[in-house]
């Protein structure tokens, strides 16, 4: 058997005294935690570590001792033999170390006072340890609930030292009747500064958080939940982008203190985030609002408008003719694309009668940047959207009209070979038909058919328009998602604190002597940073569900309607 | 202080390649790693001086996938482990299941990367697996190489690959073919290649074997009969499981064409019109199940014919022993061995007379009718009338005649005769092998598969200059003489909990 | 069972073809019994020559209606016929085919009463006259030579597929595709009448003759060659009117198909060498979907 010593390095050249640390349970290890100098009284040391058990909910003891011979120590054996029996243990490790060595000796005396025989000696294994970082550091992947705890020795050994962290609260230089060596902080008054942040903060959290019931108890209204407004407002992205905001707001400051380390990154996450996506929306307004910039954007805007339907008019027109040498039903054909132009007819009157307000309403919509960036960006894309609304329909009247034409066709086909399509057990039947009815079917078919290319070309086209719109969209909604779940503090504790996330550890040979412990330097890997990613990213439902391409393809294919990736998981929820 | 040797704890610990696919990942950096290279003296020929066989079973169908040629295979393997002999199985690759595993008493199984086609059935192009089964049958040292079942490409191009590399061959077929149609006619050339030269071959039913020679073209002397086999302590009566207030007719099989599925959908409202306590109980999954149903659905049976779907291997029993009659109707079976657990069973079995069916029971354990409704109608009533009149013998009277019909060891013991006689035969050199491939398979066909074995064998020596066979390392036995399996290696694996629950579920999951 | 040296043995039982005795014999004996279950040739059936020709008349007639159909076909596009005269000998021919028809089915139940057989030809008429402007410019910017491909596909299909063997109307796919190949046919003729006079005439030719010749053979059998002769020559003249060569082309392929065919069809049975025996997959002779419908 391997008996292993988790060894803190701060205590490496303590002076002599007592190791006080966890044996831990089921697995052939103990975790050395400080060393209490002499001289001391035992009843002290015994009442010192029941408070701190009582504190901490670790079952602390003395392993042994520690003793860092200066010369002429040689006597000391007989009192360490003392020792054990004040502090009565199952196993008792003698630990000491001479000045000019680099190894331990170690020696472990059972319970009835003699060393074992040395067939069934142990073999010892001292693995150095730096107890700040292993203290702070936080292990991957995390079982929040402390069942889990004791099923991983390594596990153990970090929840041994991360839960001792009063323990290491005794500064040395305290009148106390123990003296104790192991790793103190250095900045005392940068934690007071801290903890007195924290106390104002409680007001402000509970001043916000009643503003933001104040907000949702204004939603709440009746009004405000009779049918057209919530089916608007989920199609807005800005509104949507409120409620992302909202939540974001009540999740960080709710005056609950977080617990778990998975909450405590979560609210600081989005508290950084948030705090980013404003400062970054101050800077566009302070871009935006210089130099007459507005009236620049809304004169142009305009033209634009008008521009891409003068285009859409040459479109159409072209594809009345003979678009691309391609034969297409000239009836048909003519009535489609009347159709459509009387639309961008329609649509030019409505811009014409906007033009006017559109300055105004860029100058107040451009306010909107100051609360963040995410929801001008939010702002941009519906107003995209609403500027190419009329895409939009054409693309809803081609897809509609398609989509019909190939339900039609594709019955229409199962009745041309003698089959039709069983609902009840979801499969295609063979079935004998009428004559009457095979004819019917037949010059349905063929009609339909010799008309598809025609409706096609149509559909083609305005999805083509529709998905560069879509894309705009989309493109708007990824960055938008991005600022609002990268986990912007986590990736800046993963660049500037690496020890602090960890993922496992390795080891490193520090010592090793044929006869002598081998002496491991434990270190912490940090976690990788997709790892970081994936593990504390803020859910947004704009990325949860994304339909493959393949699914997206075939939608286009049967001409099923597309939207941008947030409207369609509102859709299939 | 000191030299930095690195070890990382995350990255599995070092272990001998026969572990990899186990590596479990643990936390403790005191794993040391096994010893590797310690045994294996006994050499290529200890295995012909000692009398005992490095056996290595090839075929497509195996665990995880369920079936009558992979458990044959399972017990047949176990049984000759049991017997001194080393058995590996080679197959393909099973989803995530791949590379090497272990089954009980150091039954090796190589998972290998080939891309399945149809049906679990590998593709074929006569060379692409050479590289891995080589390295296979060199790093196990094996003397015999025993494929399984027509329908599997990897053991038709195991048998081609073990006759280039010189190894003894042997083949076992486990179904029968028609001459009729177009495909019968190419998959029988193809077998008639692929078995000209393999020195023996074993069929598992007299009807099988006079199929496999027709088909194959074979000289009948190096066909061998030997039936399979059935465990009989894992299907045991029970007869308080029935109701005795009906008769319960028990029918498992896949619901296919081939298993006579339509003249099932026949019987049923016959003789639920006949006899109001019958009923059926019915086990097994397929596209014939639709037959069934709709039967049901016209005939309002609800209450007395109960679908079960899929059955797992382990609950076959208990359905079993819940009937009185076991029925049976393939159109085509070589040896039926859903009858032979009927009667293991207790249960008067009712089947048709096709295929090797008539060879498998004696006459007073099986009721054998025509492949028709109404004559598998005639003899159930006649089984019916004597279950009513208490006139059959009980089911545990049953059990013990036909426990001792077939056993695997006796199964284990036939083809290690086989074994031995295939090991005398010499292995064609390649100009004999090129001679006969020309003189029995006819010119075209013949002088095809005659430039493929060239192509193949040249393919060999470029492998063999590539990799020489000395640089292949020798896996450690873990069955067979010098076996390490319970002795030191397979022991100190099994110390690893994960491995050692990982083999036992394996092994539970094949055994039932 | 016994070791393969033994064989030479001699054992005073007889061997028996079972697995459940342990034999003293060998694993790989060979009995004198081994194959003695072979069987060949059993299900080989004796044509005669005249029954398959009758058989193939079927076949040879509906070429003929092809032919028939794309003889009027061309007459209406060159102008030679008017659409008039198409429809009334259309509907004189329907009246006198309904009238047959009917007395011919004189003993059998009818599924169907007249009206709606009535309420069949109302629909047929008034979709048909609906839709022709429709499908007069369907095709209008399609090449000629795709809808010629097209509709020589189909008609091909409608040849492949129908149902030759078992007595019945004709099945959808094969109605259908006639159906789709005279649509596209009856596009490219010059007026809205002509497209109408020809649809009629395609639902005559490919829908109702077979349903007429089906009850001729079903009823009187005799007439059924003298029928089928009939449509032969009619679609041989028809077409010679038309492109000589093409009526040459035609009666070989007729005289291949009737009376070539079976010959090597009667020939080649001879040469058949089947092997059967106790492996065979079992035929299930019952017929099964009584229990079913």
């Amino acid at each position: 058997m391997v008996l292993k010593i988790f060894f803190p390095r701060c205590c490496n050249m303590a002076d002599s005294g007592l190791l006080v640390g966890r044996w831990i349970p089921g697995h052939d290890s103990a975790v050395v935690l400080a060393v209490i100098h002499y001289p001391f009284i035992p009843g002290h040391v015994k009442k010192y570590l029941s408070e701190l058990r009582s504190q901490i909910q670790v079952d602390l003891t003395v392993l042994g001792s520690w003793s860092l011979s200066k010369d002429g120590q040689k006597e000391m054996d007989g009192f360490l033999k003392d020792l054990s029996t004040i502090f009565p243990h199952s196993r008792w490790l003698q630990l000491s170390r001479e000045p000019g060595k680099k190894g331990f000796a170690c020696e472990v005396v059972r319970k009835n006072g003699h060393a074992p025989p040395s067939g069934e000696e142990d073999k010892i294994i001292f693995v150095h340890y730096d107890q700040r970082k292993v203290m702070l550091s936080q292990l991957h992947p995390i079982h929040e609930n402390g069942a889990d705890v004791e099923s991983s020795e390594l596990r153990a050994v970090f929840h041994t030292v991360s839960q001792s962290e009063p323990l290491f609260l005794l500064d040395k230089y305290d009148d106390g009747p123990l003296k104790l060596t192991h790793w103190q902080s250095d900045g005392r008054e940068a934690s007071i500064i801290v903890e007195l942040i924290k106390q104002v903060s409680v007001p402000v959290c509970i001043l916000l958080t009643s503003l933001v019931c104040w907000w949702k108890w204004l939603w709440s209204f009746r009004v405000l939940n009779i049918w057209p407004v919530p089916f608007i407002s989920s199609k807005l992205s800005t509104c949507v982008q409120a409620g992302y905001r909202t939540d974001h707001f009540q999740t960080v400051f709710s005056t609950r203190k977080a617990t778990t380390h998975m909450d405590f990154m979560k609210k600081a996450n989005m508290f950084v985030s948030f705090f980013v996506d404003i400062a970054l929306g101050l800077l566009l307004i302070s871009w935006l609002y210089r130099e007459n910039r507005i009236s620049q954007l809304a004169n142009t805007l305009v033209p634009a408008a008008d521009h891409v339907a003068k285009e859409l008019q040459e479109l159409l027109e072209w594809l009345m003719g003979a678009p691309a040498g391609l034969k297409m039903n000239r009836a048909l054909d003519e009535v489609l694309g009347r159709f459509f132009l009387y639309h961008i007819h329609l649509w030019i009157s409505y811009i014409r009668l906007m033009s006017p307000f559109i300055e105004m309403i860029l100058w107040y919509v451009g306010l909107s940047a100051c609360l963040g960036l995410t929801f001008a960006l939010s702002v941009l894309s519906d107003i995209v959207a609403l500027l190419t609304f009329h895409i939009y329909c054409f693309y809803v009247y081609g897809a509609r009209l398609y989509c019909l034409k190939i339900y039609g066709l594709s019955s229409l086909w199962r009745l041309f070979r003698g089959k039709k399509w069983n609902v009840l057990r979801q499969r295609v039947d063979s079935c004998s038909y009428d004559l009457d009815q095979l004819f019917l079917g037949t010059l349905l078919f063929t009609i339909l058919l010799f008309l598809l290319p025609t409706t096609a070309l149509y559909y083609l086209v305005f999805t083509l328009l529709r998905l560069v719109v879509v894309m705009f969209q989309g493109l708007i909604h990824l960055s938008v998602d991005f600022i609002n779940s990268f986990p912007l503090f986590a990736m800046g504790l993963r660049i500037c604190r690496p020890y602090r996330l960890s993922e496992g550890v390795k080891f490193c040979v520090l010592h090793e002597e044929p006869g002598a412990p081998l002496h491991l330097l434990m270190e912490i890997n940090p976690l990788q940073c997709s790892s970081v990613l994936q593990c504390y990213r803020t859910e947004t439902s704009g990325c949860s569900s994304r339909d493959s391409w393949l699914a997206l393809c075939k939608k286009l294919f049967v001409g099923e309607l597309i939207y941008p990736w947030r409207q369609k998981t509102t859709k299939t929820d | 202080m000191g030299q930095r040797k690195r070890v990382n704890v995350q990255s599995p610990v070092p272990c001998p390649s026969e572990t990899q696919p186990f590596s479990p990942h643990t936390h403790s950096s005191t794993e040391i790693p096994h010893h590797t290279h310690a045994f294996n003296t006994s050499g290529h020929h200890g295995y012909l001086q000692s009398g005992k066989h490095s056996i290595c079973m090839v075929s497509d169908f195996f665990y995880p996938n369920m079936g009558g040629v992979e458990s044959h295979i399972y017990q047949l393997s176990q049984c000759l482990i049991e017997k001194g002999h080393k058995v590996v199985i080679a197959t393909h690759a099973y989803g995530e299941r791949r590379g090497v595993r272990y089954l009980n008493n150091g039954l090796k199984v190589y998972y290998l990367p080939l891309q399945v086609m149809y049906n679990q059935s590998t593709a074929t192009t006569c060379f692409h697996s050479l590289p891995l089964l080589r390295c296979v049958f060199v790093r196990e040292r094996i003397t015999v190489v025993h494929a399984h079942s027509s329908f599997s490409a990897m053991a038709h191009d195991a048998l081609f690959h073990a006759k280039t590399m010189g190894l003894n061959t042997v083949f076992t077929d486990h179904s029968l073919f028609g001459f009729a149609d177009l495909s019968s006619v190419l998959t029988n050339k193809l077998l008639t290649v692929s078995l000209c030269d393999t020195n023996h071959i074993v069929c598992v039913s007299y009807t099988s074997k006079e199929n496999t020679v027709l088909r194959a073209a074979l000289n009948p002397d190096i066909v061998s009969v030997i039936p399979n086999a059935v465990d009989p302590t894992d299907f045991t009566p029970d007869p308080s499981c029935r109701d005795s207030s009906k008769i319960t007719i028990v029918v498992v099989s896949r619901l296919v064409y081939r298993k006579g599925i339509d003249l099932l959908g026949g019987i049923i409202p016959e003789l639920c019109a006949k006899h109001p306590d019958l009923c059926f109980l019915i086990g097994g999954e397929g596209p014939k199940r639709l037959v069934l149903e709709e039967v049901r659905e016209k005939y309002q049976l609800h209450d007395r014919v109960r679908l079960l779907g899929a059955l797992d291997h382990k609950d076959v029993r208990d359905v079993l022993v819940q009937g009185h009659i076991f029925l049976n109707t393939s159109l085509t079976e070589a040896f039926c061995m859903a009858i032979v657990e009927g009667a293991s069973c207790g249960l008067q079995v009712v089947s048709t007379r096709v295929g090797g069916i008539p060879e498998v029971l004696p006459d007073e354990l099986v009721t054998l009718c025509e492949p028709t409704v109404s004559s598998l109608c005639v003899g159930l009533e006649k089984v019916i009338a004597r279950q009513r009149a208490g006139k059959v013998p009980s089911p545990a009277a049953i059990h013990r005649q036909v426990q001792t019909l077939y056993t695997w060891r006796n199964v284990a013991e036939r083809t290690e005769k086989v074994y031995d006689h295939a090991c005398r035969q010499p292995v064609l050199p390649l100009p004999a092998r090129l001679r006969r491939l020309r003189s029995h398979c006819g010119a075209v066909a013949g002088s095809i598969f005659s430039f493929v074995a060239v192509i193949n064998f040249l393919f060999l020596l470029f492998l063999q200059w590539l990799f020489p066979n000395h640089l292949i390392d020798v896996a450690v036995d873990a069955s067979g003489p010098g076996g390490r399996w319970g002795r030191g290696f397979g022991k100190e694996e099994s110390k690893d909990p994960i491995v050692a629950r990982c083999a036992v579920e394996d092994t539970r999951r094949l055994k039932c | 069972m016994g070791a393969d040296s033994d064989a030479g043995a001699s054992p005073a039982v007889p061997w028996r073809k079972v697995l459940y005795e342990r034999q003293p014999f060998p694993d790989n004996y060979v009995d004198r019994r081994f194959l003695e279950e072979l069987r060949r040739n059993i299900r080989v059936r004796r044509y005669s020559y005249w029954a398959v020709v009758r058989e193939t008349g079927l076949v040879s007639q509906q070429l003929s209606c092809v032919a028939l159909f794309l003889t009027l076909w061309s007459y209406m596009e060159q102008g030679n016929v008017g659409p008039l005269t198409l429809l009334w000998t259309g509907l004189g021919c329907s009246v006198l085919g309904y009238t047959l028809y009917e007395a011919l089915g004189g003993g059998i139940d009818r599924e169907r009463t007249r009206c709606a057989d009535l309420q069949s030809a109302a629909v047929f008429m008034a979709f048909t006259f609906g839709f022709s402007p429709v499908l007069k410019t369907l095709t209008e910017s399609v090449s000629t030579d795709t809808v010629y491909a097209m509709s020589a596909g189909m008609l091909i299909a409608h040849l492949a597929s129908f149902p030759y063997t078992q007595p019945s109307l004709p099945g959808s796919l094969s109605l259908n595709a006639a159906l789709f190949a005279s649509v596209c046919l009856a596009s490219r003729l010059p007026g809205t009448l002509h497209t109408f006079a020809m649809l009629s005439c395609a639902l005559l030719v490919f829908a109702l003759w077979p349903c007429l010749l089906q009850r001729l053979r079903h009823t009187a059998e005799w007439t059924f060659p003298w029928a089928a002769g009939m449509v032969c020559v009619c679609g041989v003249v028809g077409v010679g009117t038309l492109w000589p060569a093409g009526a040459l082309l035609l009666f070989l392929a007729l005289v291949i198909l009737t009376l070539v065919c079976p010959l090597l069809l009667v020939r080649l049975q001879r040469h058949k060498d089947n092997i059967h025996g106790p492996w065979d997959e079992a035929e299930i002779s019952d017929d099964l979907s009584r229990f079913l419908s």
